[in-house]
């Protein structure tokens, strides 16, 4: 029940598509409420859809989902941009990191070039 | 890889073939560098152009200075020796960096170790309070984060990543760049590493929703701060 006060208290300042802002919304949020996962559940199910592709009954649920939660919309989206990040860190080494190989090594790893090189 | 290099040979432009096979009689350093750079290559500028940044990519993937100056030789070896297929298709950077990543999962699978798994215990109570119940708690679900175009190009911001990701426990961290950034399937990693599918599975989840995390109250929130301060 606290639970409850606390979502329309700060229904106001709900983003969401249906935020429950009139008894229409409130009804068809509680109507899709009951029928889609959880919003642990639909994260853990966003994390999984990185990897597999989801049943079209749980892809559905979780685009019914988003209509009520914009959060987990959200989450959904910066997955995809977090793929996008790691993917392109190796580009940004230089960025992010100062290490050097020393000159001893660099000098070993040319001679060790020459020598593949030429045989 | 005899067979190959034959093969290769057989096929290869006459121009090509010349000049690996007048290549191994020269001593003369000079004629050698010319000679690299008609032909684009030369892989001893490769260790000055591109060394230090293969060593740090290596160094954030394995830790160990020593293992990874060991795998950026290995890759500059093995660069060498397959020189003649890299077609120009993509700069010589990201051709060499896409070498070292075959070599950083080789590297894991070589280790093949039992995960440990107190990692998978981390955030298990650290982002409860981000839950009321089973839903978002409204003022804590994330935030939404605006002009990605513009923070890939500030270095800032990739420091702040890395060092997100050094946060994450050693193996979280681990199979979270093996998939993201080796892009190695899950079938591989869980072979790699010998962990079971729904154990990758659900670390990988929580990698995600602490670098989330992290990159949002660093990044994200601080940003616009930054802004107006500045």
């Amino acid at each position: 029940m606290g639970n409850a006060e606390k979502s329309s208290s700060s229904s106001a300042e709900n983003p969401s598509v249906l935020a429950g802002r009139n008894w229409f919304e409130r009804l068809l949020v509680s109507f899709i409420a009951a029928r889609t996962p959880t919003c642990r559940e639909v994260v853990r199910l966003l994390s999984q859809s990185m990897e597999v592709k989801l049943p079209v009954a749980t892809r559905i649920k979780i685009r019914f989902h988003y209509l009520i939660c914009i959060w987990c919309y959200r989450y959904g989206k910066q997955l995809q941009a977090l793929r996008r990040i790691a993917s392109s860190l190796p580009d940004h080494m230089d960025d992010c990191a100062q290490e050097t190989l020393p000159d001893s090594t660099k000098e070993r790893m040319k001679q060790i070039l020459r020598e593949t090189r030429d045989e | 890889m005899k067979l190959q290099n034959s093969l290769f040979n057989f096929f290869a432009p006459s121009t090509s073939l010349c000049y690996f096979t007048g290549m191994q009689n020269r001593e003369n350093e000079v004629s050698k560098v010319v000679q690299g750079v008609s032909d684009g290559v030369n892989p001893e500028r490769w260790v000055d152009d591109h060394g230090d940044c293969l060593f740090r990519y290596a160094l954030l993937r394995v830790r160990h200075p020593e293992v990874a100056e060991d795998l950026v030789q290995e890759t500059l070896c093995a660069a060498v020796r397959v020189y003649r297929d890299f077609q120009g298709r993509s700069s010589e950077r990201s051709w060499l960096c896409g070498i070292l990543k075959n070599k950083i999962c080789d590297h894991f699978r070589k280790l093949g170790r039992e995960t440990n798994f107190s990692d998978l215990e981390f955030l298990n109570d650290e982002l409860s309070h981000k839950f009321i119940d089973q839903g978002w708690n409204h003022d804590l679900g994330p935030s939404e984060w605006k002009a990605e175009a513009e923070f890939i190009d500030r270095a800032e911001f990739w420091e702040i990543f890395r060092g997100c990701l050094s946060k994450l426990p050693a193996r979280v961290g681990d199979v979270f760049m093996l998939r993201e950034m080796e892009e190695m399937t899950t079938a591989q990693i869980c072979q790699a590493l010998k962990i079971s599918q729904t154990n990758l599975w659900v670390m990988l989840h929580r990698a995600r929703m602490a670098l989330r995390e992290c990159l949002e109250s660093n990044w994200f929130e601080n940003k616009p701060r930054l802004q107006t301060n500045g």
